[in-house]
């Protein structure tokens, strides 16, 4: 996709707008939706493809995915998302994704940062340090 | 011949002589009137002093006649042949001084190149000598380099394979661990990892 710079620069812009406090919420993303659509824009099409793209990257970067073959208790849970915003200096909110191929344990994906406590990664990293 | 010569000149002088010594004896018998012996001979070979001098004369011609047409060339001829001869000789024997000169710088030279043949030998041999020294250790370098080569290459593939049994003994272990901790763990043993895990995620993260 080729995107020109006042392309990204209104995507971005768009995407500032759609969170408060640097959160994002429906409410903002509804109204920017709202208001993109009864403006005529050039380039519609390509500027709501930036915008999803930049939208996906900001859920992400505020969304710690917890990855794990099984159940995970809420307190777990809010640990994770206490802890991590007392990281990121932003509201982390955790989502649980089920992997059966972790065996136990899990991994925590925000944005581009993953960690990992499971089983499997155990064994991965074990087998990697063997040479 | 010189001698000869000589002594043809002297009796071609002398035999007027003794003929005028006999006529002068006859000439004075006539007026002793007691001839001597020699005019006496002399008449009775019929010796007289017109027919000697004529006699004489023609000698004279003859001799001279003989000494610039016979005895001159003759002499010159044999002079030039002694000449010849002796230069022949000379040349013969300074040939044979010649051929002992050469006969003695062919044996020296013969000396000199038994010398230097001798002496290229030993230069040959001691060159080759130190050739195959060299040549020697080179081979016992390169031979050991090989040697170095050969162990390292070993050394490195017995590494490789050891990194390489390494890893899959590993695999091994891993898969096998995995298999059966998939199997063993119950959900509850799960969940509680888990939440250690998401625990302890959550502490190091802070």
């Amino acid at each position: 996709m080729t995107r020109d710079k006042k392309v990204l620069r209104f995507a971005k812009k768009l995407v500032e707008l759609s969170s408060e406090n640097g959160i994002v919420t429906e409410a903002r993303v509804s109204d920017v939706l709202a208001g993109l659509k009864k403006t005529t824009v050039r380039n519609k099409g390509l500027v709501l493809k930036t915008y999803l793209h930049y939208m996906r990257r900001a859920v992400a970067e505020q969304t710690a995915v917890v990855a794990t073959p099984g159940a995970l208790s809420a307190e777990a849970l809010a640990a994770i998302e206490s802890n991590f915003t007392k990281v990121y200096g932003r509201p982390i909110t955790a989502t649980t994704t089920k992997d059966e191929s972790l065996i136990a344990g899990v991994r925590i994906r925000v944005g581009d940062d993953v960690y990992d406590a499971s089983v499997a990664g155990r064994l991965k990293r074990f087998a990697e340090s063997v040479n | 011949m010189k001698t000869s010569t000589i002594l043809f000149v002297i009796l071609s002088f002398a035999m007027p002589t003794l003929s005028l010594v006999a006529a002068g004896d006859a000439h004075g018998g006539v007026e002793a009137a007691e001839p001597g012996i020699i005019a006496k001979t002399a008449g009775e070979f019929g010796v007289t002093w017109p027919t000697l001098i004529a006699q004489m004369i023609n000698f004279g011609l003859v001799a001279i006649v003989l000494y610039f047409f016979a005895v001159k060339p003759v002499v010159k001829t044999l002079d030039e042949r002694q000449q010849k001869i002796a230069d022949g000789l000379q040349y013969a024997e300074e040939m044979k001084t010649q051929l002992a000169e050469a006969e003695r710088e062919r044996a020296e030279k013969i000396k000199q190149a038994a010398i230097d043949a001798q002496k290229i030998l030993t230069e040959a041999r001691e060159q080759s000598k130190e050739m195959i020294e060299v040549k020697t250790q080179e081979a016992a370098a390169q031979a050991e380099a090989i040697i170095r080569k050969a162990s390292e290459a070993t050394e490195l593939e017995r590494q490789k394979m050891l990194s390489d049994v390494r890893q899959e003994v590993a695999r091994l272990v891993v898969s096998t661990t995995a298999a059966v901790l998939s199997k063993e763990l119950s959900d509850a043993d799960k969940q509680t990892f888990s939440d250690a895990a998401a625990k302890e995620l959550a502490g190091s993260a802070s």
